[in-house]
């Protein structure tokens, strides 16, 4: 998306192309902040506000569902070709990542309702730097989009890692609460998810970024990107468990 | 523009035209009323002596009957002999204007004379062949005629084959080429043939004009009050002989005069609305 | 989306003679070619290879060359005094731009479609037995089977059939188009040229011509020429962009009508100038 070239020649298509950008801009925007408050939601202990995370789920929807008939409107009637049609199916691929998000937030924001209601679980340090680090890498993936910036994406695409790594500690953590007292297993439980949700919002993140790569560059990433979700093969033996 | 100045104009305008209109149509009129009375007059004065005997008789002195059978086999003669030797000549030419020659200094000059030709006063044709094939042969001769004839064919097919083969879109030729034809067959088996009904019109134009022409035959093939078709002896034809005959100061001459003006005529009006319907298919 | 793209992005593109697909064999190499009308040079060094048995679309705005090049590959230009070419044309091992080629024999090699459909005057059976007249000596059999064949192969046999004696200049302009391309194909020539084939045509007939095209790859080489991107992306295998007479970039369609290298392609299939 080199924007140093000359205009469009036709001027609605270059408006209409500059529209679906701010359409997804304004997506990204949602499901980030929607991320944002499920998370606060969580931590305060706020159930309104986990409620209204909730309920605005459906403007994510109705996003995804706007922005697919744009793409395909686009398709039929432009005939893109190169960056354009790479930008287009981009947006597509985006918009649906964008509301996996959405609905894995909302999941957050409701399980939170529950957890409220329980006594406290430990000190939910590790939800709020995963959230954290995950919005970040939310928000510089759809930059990257917006601005045609391949290079943001790729350090996006990078930077998983370090979520992976929390998620870990979190399952740890979680499985520890467990065995310590059954009492606690319906918190742990839910947060267990909860924690496994904002982990596959990382992983959604960065799917977004290898596709902001694509648009811009014509090119895949190599496959093997840095991953350090060894959850699948953690085992917690009662003699891990600390003392006390 | 405001709406009451347009209406003006338009009334203006609408007078104009039917003013044109009305001068054209007269104009038009008068034409016609010419050509219809020249082909009356002749219908009127020429049937009376229109009968097998024409064709059948040849020319007699006054008051012995007679028809017009040597005018007419004289005509048919040099015209066909004139047309056999011009035709080829007039096609190739032509052929060579449009296809080899279009932007040459060469074809430039071709082009230029034989315009003049064209237009050339026929009596100046008929002198050049009587110094020609009269005088150093020692008389006259239907050959001559016929060689009169042919150079009054000759540029009328040069510029009709030319301007129908330039119609001929260059497509068509690449078309030709590009399935690796040498360009003599080009010419020759398609464009030839695309022009067919154009180069067969002039052709018969041509042919009208000279079946008509008599100044050229008054100093080549003279007229022969007998029977001849022998081509090194002087040779009748249509034209000369309405010309003796309207001259002179006999009833039946002058009849059959008019009646071979209406021969004449008829002829080549025949031949022209033969051309124009081949050019219409 | 990793099927699409065929190249990585520093991929290979041989130095000197471009290449889009490395696999079949070259029919003609085309080596630094130049092009003058008069003194105005229309084709800057051009060096493109036509793979055997495959389409090779030529794409690029008014006036840049892409038709001049089709028409240096069976020498057309040697009808105009005033236009030349130099450089080299290599078709089997031989550089068809030298004097001593006979331009007769060699269009019966490479044969040529026009953008506007020129039957000739003549009935439809006559207009295909012509161009075999040509070149061969065939006997009445032997010619309504070559007839039949090439009628066939051009995928109007079916709607003539019944009328091979009657004029081509019956026939639609579809069908007039169909019938060219079986002219030519009936001489067996090795290359086909189409310049611009079916710019004059509606679009039915417009597909007709693209499906026979992927049909009649099979068997000839083909280069086209077009305005139409969407048809060049369509019929071709590789796709050459020109610009102002220099080609610009050739890939395998596929990728550059989704990832082309050069600016200036991105920007002409964009839509972004000319």
């Amino acid at each position: 998306m080199d924007e140093s070239m000359a205009g469009h020649t036709v001027r609605s298509y270059a408006e209409e192309l500059s529209r679906l950008r701010d359409a997804i801009a304004r997506m990204g925007g949602l499901a980030e902040q929607q991320v944002a408050e499920a998370t606060r939601a969580l931590i305060q202990r706020d159930s309104e506000l986990a409620a209204e995370v909730v309920r605005r789920d459906a403007a994510l929807d109705a996003l995804e569902r706007e922005i697919e008939d744009f793409c395909i409107r686009l398709l039929a009637l432009r005939q893109p070709m190169g960056q354009d049609l790479r930008l287009i199916v981009a947006a597509l691929k985006v918009s649906h990542n964008l509301e996996r998000i959405g609905d894995y937030a909302s999941n957050v924001a409701k399980r939170s309702i529950v957890v409220a209601s329980l006594p406290p679980l430990g000190s939910l340090n590790g939800f709020q730097r995963m959230a954290r680090l995950v919005q970040e890498n939310l928000q510089g993936a759809i930059d990257a989009l917006v601005r045609g910036d391949a290079a943001r994406a790729g350090e996006v695409w990078a930077a998983d890692e370090p979520v992976d790594e929390i998620y870990n500690g979190i399952f740890r953590e979680m499985l520890t609460h467990m065995m310590e007292d059954p009492r606690n297993i319906t918190a742990a439980t839910h947060l267990l998810f909860m924690a496994k949700n904002l982990e596959r919002i990382g992983d959604h993140a960065t799917n977004i970024a290898e596709t902001v790569h694509y648009a811009v560059r014509g090119d895949t990433l190599p496959e093997d990107r840095p991953k350090a979700d060894a959850s699948a093969y953690a085992v917690v033996r009662p003699q891990d468990r600390p003392a006390g | 523009m405001s709406a009451p100045l347009s209406a003006t104009l338009h009334r203006r305008r609408r007078r104009i035209e039917a003013i044109v209109r009305l001068l054209c149509v007269l104009a038009t009129l008068i034409g016609l009323f010419f050509l219809a009375s020249i082909l009356l007059t002749l219908l009127w004065r020429g049937l009376p002596a229109l009968s097998a005997t024409v064709f059948t008789q040849v020319t007699k002195p006054p008051g012995s009957g007679g028809g017009l059978l040597n005018p007419i086999i004289g005509s048919l003669i040099q015209t066909g002999i004139g047309t056999l030797i011009g035709t080829p000549l007039g096609l190739l030419v032509g052929t060579y204007l449009a296809e080899y020659a279009r932007a040459s200094r060469l074809g430039d000059a071709v082009r230029f004379v034989s315009d003049v030709l064209l237009s050339a006063p026929s009596i100046l044709i008929g002198l050049f062949v009587y110094q020609l094939l009269v005088v150093p042969f020692g008389g006259f001769s239907g050959l001559a005629g016929a060689v009169a004839l042919a150079i009054i064919i000759i540029p009328v097919v040069v510029r009709t084959t030319e301007d129908s083969l330039r119609l001929l879109p260059d497509t068509l030729r690449e078309a030709v080429i590009a399935l690796g034809a040498p360009k003599w067959k080009m010419v020759t088996l398609v464009c030839w043939r695309a022009a067919r009904s154009g180069i067969l019109t002039g052709l018969l134009l041509a042919v009208a004009r000279a079946a008509g022409e008599t100044a050229p035959l008054l100093f080549t093939s003279l007229g022969n009050l007998n029977w001849s078709v022998d081509l090194a002896q002087p040779m009748s034809s249509l034209p000369v002989t309405i010309y003796n005959y309207a001259g002179s100061a006999f009833e039946d001459w002058i009849a059959l005069a008019w009646t071979g003006a209406l021969l004449i005529t008829f002829g080549v009006l025949g031949l022209n609305i033969l051309a124009r319907s081949l050019l219409r298919k | 989306m990793a099927g699409i793209v065929m190249h990585q992005a520093g991929g290979a593109a041989r130095a000197q003679v471009h290449s889009a697909t490395e696999g079949p064999p070259v029919r003609i190499s085309i080596r630094n070619l130049d092009f003058y009308y008069g003194t105005n040079q229309a084709l800057k060094g051009i060096s493109l290879d036509l793979p055997d048995r495959q389409v090779t679309g030529m794409i690029g705005p008014s006036g840049c060359g892409k038709s001049t090049l089709l028409r240096v590959l069976n020498r057309m230009y040697s009808l105009y005094p005033g236009q030349r070419a130099e450089g080299e044309v290599v078709m089997d091992g031989r550089n068809i731009l030298a004097p001593d080629v006979d331009l007769n024999e060699l269009r019966a090699r490479i044969g040529m479609v026009f953008q506007k459909p020129t039957p000739f005057p003549m009935t439809i059976q006559e207009n295909i037995a012509f161009g075999v007249r040509l070149h061969e000596r065939l006997s009445k059999a032997e010619m309504e089977e070559r007839v039949e064949w090439a009628l066939t192969r051009a995928a109007l046999w079916d709607e003539v059939k019944d009328r091979l004696h009657s004029s081509a200049l019956g026939l639609s302009g579809g069908q007039q188009q169909r019938l060219c391309i079986a002219r030519t194909i009936a001489v067996r020539p090795e290359v086909i040229l189409l310049d611009e084939p079916t710019s004059a045509l509606d679009p039915i007939s417009t597909l007709k011509i693209e499906e026979l095209i992927d049909e009649l790859k099979q068997d000839f080489t083909i280069a086209i020429v077009t305005h139409n991107m969407q048809q060049a992306a369509r019929c071709a295998d590789q796709v050459a962009f020109f610009y102002l007479g220099e080609l610009v970039e050739v890939a395998p369609a596929a990728q550059l009508f989704t990832a082309p290298r050069h600016p200036r392609t991105q920007a002409y299939i964009t839509g972004r100038f000319g």
